[in-house]
């Protein structure tokens, strides 16, 4: 099962979260792809775009970070379940803001619970988590520049 | 849920960012299954002398869905309940609890068709052990609210386009039957389950609820028209003849360590005369009640938690019946709920069962386990 999102919504994710004239170019590291977001010639950040299950379908985010390997936003590009469609609204999704792979990000702790979006919830905070890791590793180590 | 095919997000990214010709090719989906289920063990022992502890595995449930592409997806949850059904009669279920098919047109327009499950409440529709206080269900989600109640019909279900946050359920499905009813259990022995279900009395149910797009609080206002005749002529000839209306309403609230929730519904049984002159029953009138949790996870991981409920299967009843005040409950359960997962629950709590009659008074130990996955 391939899944993923339209082109135009990658592109108009990363416009919104990085600004106008922000590109974005894939790269290939350790058989994943995480889009290098530049405007000209600097640098703003790195996005990876993922899938989580759900309660029986994909779930597909985005989540991008600037130079700093601070956490820049998260969007929710496809959601597919039935229920719990709750965590595409920007007024939950906002809490990752800001975070780094040195803050925790639990929830019920840092991460509010949407009732009755349990498994939604749980299952994008894990998701972003990874994709957070990943990306400042591969920062870090230079496999992403 | 785990994955009986994985999904692979990485080979999408580079479809996704290549350009318009194959960002078709990147949104569309592969079959898939997927397995998942929950289940709970209970232990029961009720206060006071020859009434021995219980021990027994309520309920396994095996949760299988099958995606066919991306509009078009089966789901269903087939339940044993009690471990074991040995021939003859003796106890145990074997029971689907859901089977359906989902079109989803868009966010705001999914259609689906089959065995669904009455959107009533909060229990009926989740009702997996470790999203819920107490080893056993509220005693009003048996005797109020019948859960799991599930029926076969259409609906329509999506996000409502007014503001964020709001999501609507509305579907037809197969009627109560009105044989059934009781006066202890109300509208409960009245469902079909999908099991050659009588569709003489097509009923309409739905919800509309609104979540905080922020997170921590969830509200639903939910109902269920239609007749009950079954069939029987005695009771009526008309789809609509010997209607029953429920209208219920809850709330659940998360902030920190802090849980709420409270649900309230009442239940119109309009022909409760005729209904039991006919069947020898003592139906209420009307059947209504609530009841109102509060829980607070004191350490990591575990919750203390206090439930008030009252109901009454006989808060009214139709001339010529008399009213047992023995059916007017007042429920208290205190209880502890430890989850070293969020899908995982060990629970122990105390019951205590109070009637306006000073009948049928009981209080109950009960400690379980509950999974879901």
């Amino acid at each position: 099962m391939m899944q993923g999102a339209p082109s135009a919504k990658v592109a108009a994710a990363v416009r919104r979260i990085f600004g106008p004239g922000a590109e974005a170019s894939p790269l290939t590291v350790a058989a994943d792809t995480v889009l290098r977001v530049a405007r000209g010639d600097s640098l703003l950040g790195f996005a990876a775009v993922r899938n989580v299950i759900g309660k029986d379908q994909p779930i597909t985010f985005l989540v991008a970070v600037d130079p700093a390997d601070r956490l820049k936003d998260v969007d929710v590009l496809v959601y597919r379940e039935p229920y719990g469609g709750e965590v595409v609204y920007e007024a939950w999704r906002r809490q990752f803001r800001g975070k780094s792979i040195a803050d925790s990000l639990r929830v019920g702790r840092e991460i509010r619970v949407i009732s009755g979006a349990t498994i939604s919830v749980h299952a994008v905070t894990l998701g972003v988590k990874r994709a957070l890791a990943d990306l400042t590793h591969w920062h870090q180590t230079g496999a992403i520049r | 849920m785990s994955r009986v095919v994985e999904c692979l997000a990485l080979a999408s990214v580079v479809l996704a960012v290549a350009g318009p010709a194959d960002a078709q090719q990147a949104n569309e989906t592969r079959e898939s299954t997927t397995i998942g289920g929950y289940g709970e063990v209970h232990y029961t022992n009720p206060r006071g002398p020859n009434t021995p502890a219980e021990v027994n595995l309520r309920r396994f449930v095996v949760y299988l869905a099958h995606t066919f592409n991306d509009r078009v997806t089966f789901r269903s949850e087939l339940e044993i309940e009690d471990a074991k059904v040995e021939p003859p009669g003796a106890g145990g279920e074997v029971a689907l609890e859901q089977a359906f098919l989902d079109y989803r047109f868009s966010d705001r327009f999914t259609l689906r068709t089959g065995l669904v499950l009455i959107p009533v409440g909060i229990i009926n529709e989740t009702h997996e052990p470790p999203t819920f206080n107490s080893v056993d269900r509220p005693a009003f989600d048996h005797d109020v609210i019948p859960t799991t109640w599930r029926e076969i019909g259409v609906g329509i279900l999506g996000r409502l386009p007014v503001a964020d946050g709001w999501n609507y359920r509305l579907y037809l499905v197969n009627g109560l039957r009105a044989d059934g009813f009781s006066d202890a259990e109300g509208i409960r022995e009245g469902r079909q389950e999908g099991r050659e279900a009588s569709f003489a009395n097509p009923s309409l149910t739905g919800r509309i609820e609104w979540a905080r797009p922020a997170g921590g609080l969830r509200v639903g206002g939910s109902f269920w028209y239609g007749g009950t005749t079954g069939g029987d002529t005695l009771l009526g000839r008309g789809s609509v003849d010997a209607p029953i209306a429920v209208l219920s309403a809850d709330a659940r609230y998360q902030r920190g360590p802090l849980a709420l929730r409270a649900v309230v519904a009442t239940v119109s049984v309009a022909d409760a005369d005729t209904i039991n002159a006919l069947y020898g029953s003592a139906v209420g009138s009307r059947i209504a009640g609530g009841y109102l949790e509060g829980a607070y996870e004191f350490v990591s991981h575990l919750s203390a938690f206090v439930r008030h409920e009252r109901y009454d299967t006989q808060a009214d009843v139709p001339a010529g019946t008399t009213r047992d005040r023995g059916f007017a409950r007042r429920v208290t359960t205190l209880g502890l709920t430890f989850k070293p997962t969020w899908n995982t629950a060990f629970k122990g709590d105390y019951t205590v069962l109070r009637t306006a009659a000073g009948t049928g008074q009981g209080e109950t130990l009960r400690l379980g386990v509950g999974y879901q996955f």
